[in-house]
């Protein structure tokens, strides 16, 4: 395998520092290759009915789903006066982006009197504004906005389903990558509800991302076994060498862009960073263990039956 | 090779190029493309150096979203309207007078907060706009004036009338407001609640609630002595009978009087005027031996103050049933009015106490008054301070820019060749600055989701382009035309596949009312497009003219 990948840049040898290992596949049997993926899946489907049957929702709703009242305050107070200042105890306070900048969460939905204790019971930094920025959902709104977002996430579903059967036409590879889909979506909420991440509308986009980002790997792979002649190691490994090079641009790109914009104080973006990166590890490993063995059995013996 | 011919093989590229110096053109050029710069002059794009908008998260300003009060009977009296449209007007108002009057069973309402009106397909829609009424008393009172209708046929919400005169008032009243930017529209959800969503840039949360709280209901009270000697209170002008507003000015004194404040001047309709002419006269307003200069009343606390000795002869300014002024009639006023010469040129002045006040009034008048007040029980509010956006536009740039240099450098590190590499890059950028390019040529305001929409679009793009270079190069020499095209097309069919999933996995969004994620949805998928149409071909073409004997 180790031959001229490069043509025409040949005199230039192929150095890259890092490149795809190519995995010997012929080593595990299938059941073995699907196993790894299928507990993962398992055990992420156990914390999200676990949690729904304890806390009633699978994953912790944010305050765009559930109501409440997100403030930031750049003030010289610490964390623990600022939740001193408040007449209801907030949800959480956490240092945001700039210095003495906090963002402080209440479940509270009466943003009115929220700004007027800030305004009032904290110090103020130089001649900044003490509250620099202010959101607040109505529990209401949230209930809306849950059901808008549960419908968009089905209709991608559905509609990235339709489009994997409209390409392959036929039933073993298609379900191959909705089934992957499908737990690249539910292992990163899995991921959400054990370390904590709120719902929030910059996660729900990050979900509906991952719908669009993750397929494609499957259907490059889907593509260079069935669609193209050669063996079908050799197949694999040159999806491969393509797919997981795409994948972990984006894995590192999302990761940066959510460290940083968690650094900033900027949690649309940090969500969406974090929750692609999750996503897309999981999409590595469904893909190339999951899918893989799927199309591996249809193609060897699924297609003779 | 000929002119024309290396047009022909690289046309992919050029287009590529001409998009970009486009969009170049589009974002830099002061005017831009956009000729017609209608917001000239306004400050905060002069200082900026592109002539992209920012929406805003980016911008500084509040967004409210909260729907209307009220509740809504349809479909109540087939009776009123025949078959061939006419409408029976008696009918109609004998149906809102069911909901004003004070009987039995009826409602007792303030005119304001009632309303029975005919609706475009001729079906007769009654609505009450408060929450003290409960669906079992609204349906009884319609049903004691033979409507057809039954508690369950009552729904929250109002009428589409309502809430375009809600949307009409409040774009007025924002701009006269003196705020330039601001918008208003109507937002309804997948379950089929409606929104009305007002977003105004450089304006905190609690001001902006204070306009929009303000049901704006302006009357002119005539408050003077009956002939049994007690004081009344006579509605003699409502803000419907005002044809037009001057804008507020500090009243001029009278000899031997100090200045009473401000005051707004206003026309009087034709229609109204002979009427309040009248009024006047009978209640002795214009009497110089009665009631001509004869108001003496105090404001405390911004209300008049009603406490008095004296007989009293005052118009009275209120506001959402508060009254905010105490004027008397002035002796020139009462002159034109005592000769019936006033009514042909009906003009009067509304008194109000100071210059805030006056110019509220003002507004309610030209905006005239919310049809309806807004349920901010419900509501969803985002409000930022201009400083905090503006750190906000700096750290997503630096976002922004961070993401692209990873994503170069592992680019890098699998190709470890800059001819393959580079090309990739600068084709990613090219994508961003085509899309920049067309956001600042429509005009659409960027916040924070479109830069993720930015940052996911480099993303696809750069995965569209590993295919197309991975499949290029497979298998040994790419030395004829021929090869290359096959393998390109064969990329291409993954590179749409690709595309046509993420374009439907975003679409929800771009369609439902979700918040903030519209712009990212939007942006991601024009991205895809510009992406499959343009840019990825011409990758393809680079590629080819580097890997090609040519």
């Amino acid at each position: 395998m180790e031959k001229a990948y490069f043509g025409g840049l040949q005199e230039k040898r192929y150095m890259a520092y890092f490149d795809v290992p190519e995995i010997e596949y012929n080593r595990y049997s299938n059941r073995q290759l699907a196993a790894v993926p299928l507990a993962v899946l398992a055990v992420a489907l156990l914390v999200l009915s676990g949690s729904f049957l304890v806390y009633g929702t699978p994953v912790p709703l944010g305050m765009d789903f559930a109501g409440g009242t997100e403030l930031t305050v750049q003030t010289t107070a610490s964390a623990d006066e600022i939740s001193a200042a408040f007449d209801q105890q907030p949800e959480s306070v956490t240092g945001a982006g700039g210095e003495n900048q906090y963002i402080v969460q209440f479940a509270s939905t009466d943003s009115q009197s929220l700004r007027e204790q800030a305004e009032s019971n904290l110090a103020q930094d130089g001649d900044s504004a003490i509250v620099q920025s202010i959101s607040s959902t109505s529990a209401s709104f949230g209930q809306g906005s849950q059901q808008t977002a549960l419908m968009g996430l089905v209709i991608a579903f559905v509609g990235m389903s339709a489009i994997a059967f409209l390409l392959f036409r036929t039933f073993v590879p298609s379900i191959a990558i909705v089934i992957s889909a499908f737990s690249d979506l539910v292992i990163p909420l899995a991921f959400m509800r054990l370390v904590g991440i709120p719902l929030s509308l910059g996660t729900v986009a990050g979900l509906l991302m991952l719908i669009g980002y993750s397929v494609d790997s499957d259907i490059l792979l889907n593509n260079h076994i069935l669609r193209r002649s050669g063996d079908f190691y050799e197949s694999t490994y040159r999806a491969m060498r393509t797919g997981v090079t795409m994948t972990v641009t984006s894995m590192v790109a999302m990761l940066v862009m959510g460290i940083a914009a968690f650094l900033f104080g900027i949690d649309l973006l940090a969500s969406i960073g974090i929750i692609l990166f999750v996503g897309l590890a999981a999409d590595l490993m469904n893909t190339y263990m999951l899918n893989l063995s799927l199309l591996r059995w249809y193609k060897f013996e699924g297609i003779r039956s | 090779m000929n002119p024309i011919s290396a047009v022909k093989s690289n046309w992919r590229v050029l287009l590529l190029v001409a998009f970009v110096g486009f969009a170049v053109v589009a974002l830099f050029i002061p005017g831009g493309i956009v000729a017609d710069n209608s917001v000239a002059g306004n400050e905060s794009l002069q200082d900026n150096p592109t002539n992209l908008e920012f929406g805003l998260g980016l911008e500084g300003g509040t967004r409210l979203r909260a729907p209307v009060t009220g509740m809504t009977a349809e479909g109540i009296a087939p009776d009123a309207v025949s078959d061939d449209g006419q409408v029976d007007q008696n009918r109609i108002d004998e149906l809102e007078a069911t909901l004003r009057g004070d009987g039995a069973e009826q409602l007792g309402l303030e005119p304001a907060n009632a309303s029975v009106h005919v609706q475009d397909d001729g079906t007769v829609v009654a609505e009450v706009f408060t929450d003290d009424v409960s669906d079992a008393e609204f349906a009884a009172a319609l049903q004691s004036a033979d409507a057809d209708v039954s508690e369950d046929d009552i729904r929250d919400g109002v009428s589409q009338r309502t809430r375009d005169q809600i949307i009409e008032t409040i774009q007025t009243k924002i701009n006269a407001a003196g705020l330039s930017g601001g918008t208003v529209y109507e937002q309804t959800t997948p379950n089929g609640d409606h929104y009305i969503v007002v977003e105004v840039p450089n304006m905190g949360s609690d001001e902006l609630r204070t306009i929009l709280s303000e049901r704006g209901v302006v009357e002119v009270v005539a408050y003077y002595p009956t002939e049994s000697g007690n004081q009344t209170n006579e509605t003699v002008l409502t803000g419907d009978d005002i044809a037009s507003v001057d804008p507020p000015r500090q009243e001029e004194s009278r000899p031997g009087q100090a200045s009473q404040g401000y005051v707004v001047p206003v026309q009087v309709s034709e229609e109204a005027a002979p009427g309040f002419q009248q009024q006047m006269n009978e209640q002795g307003f214009t009497d110089p031996n009665e009631g001509m200069g004869r108001c003496s009343l105090d404001t405390t606390n911004g209300t008049v103050d009603f406490d008095h000795e004296n007989e009293q002869y005052c118009l009275v300014t209120v506001t959402d049933g508060e009254a905010v002024a105490a004027h008397s009639m002035g002796p020139s006023l009462a002159e034109t009015m005592r000769s019936q010469e006033w009514a042909n040129d009906p003009i009067f002045q509304m008194g109000a106490q100071n210059q805030q006040d006056a110019q509220s009034l003002s507004v309610n008048l030209k905006a005239g008054s919310l049809r309806a007040p807004l349920d901010f029980g419900e509501s969803q509010v985002y409000s930022i301070e201009a400083a905090h956006a503006d750190q906000f536009k700096q750290y997503s740039l630096l976002i922004g820019l961070l993401s692209v240099l990873t994503v170069s450098g592992v680019v890098y590190a699998r190709y470890t060749d800059t001819r393959v590499a580079l090309p990739m890059i600068v084709t990613a950028l090219a994508e961003v600055v085509v899309l920049l390019g067309f956001a600042a040529l429509i005009r659409m305001p960027l916040d924070l989701s479109h830069v993720a929409g930015f940052i996911a679009v480099v993303g696809t793009g750069v995965d569209d382009l590993v295919i197309i270079a991975d499949e290029v190069m497979d298998e040994g020499d790419v030395s004829s035309e021929r090869v290359f095209q096959s393998r390109f097309r064969k990329a291409f069919w993954v590179i749409g596949a690709a595309a046509a999933t993420t374009v439907v996995a975003l679409s929800p969004l771009a369609v439902l009312s979700l918040g903030d994620l519209r712009g990212f949805a939007i942006i991601t998928i024009l991205g895809v497009f510009i992406g499959v149409l343009i840019t990825r071909p011409a990758y393809g073409d680079i590629l080819r003219r580097l890997l090609t004997d040519r």
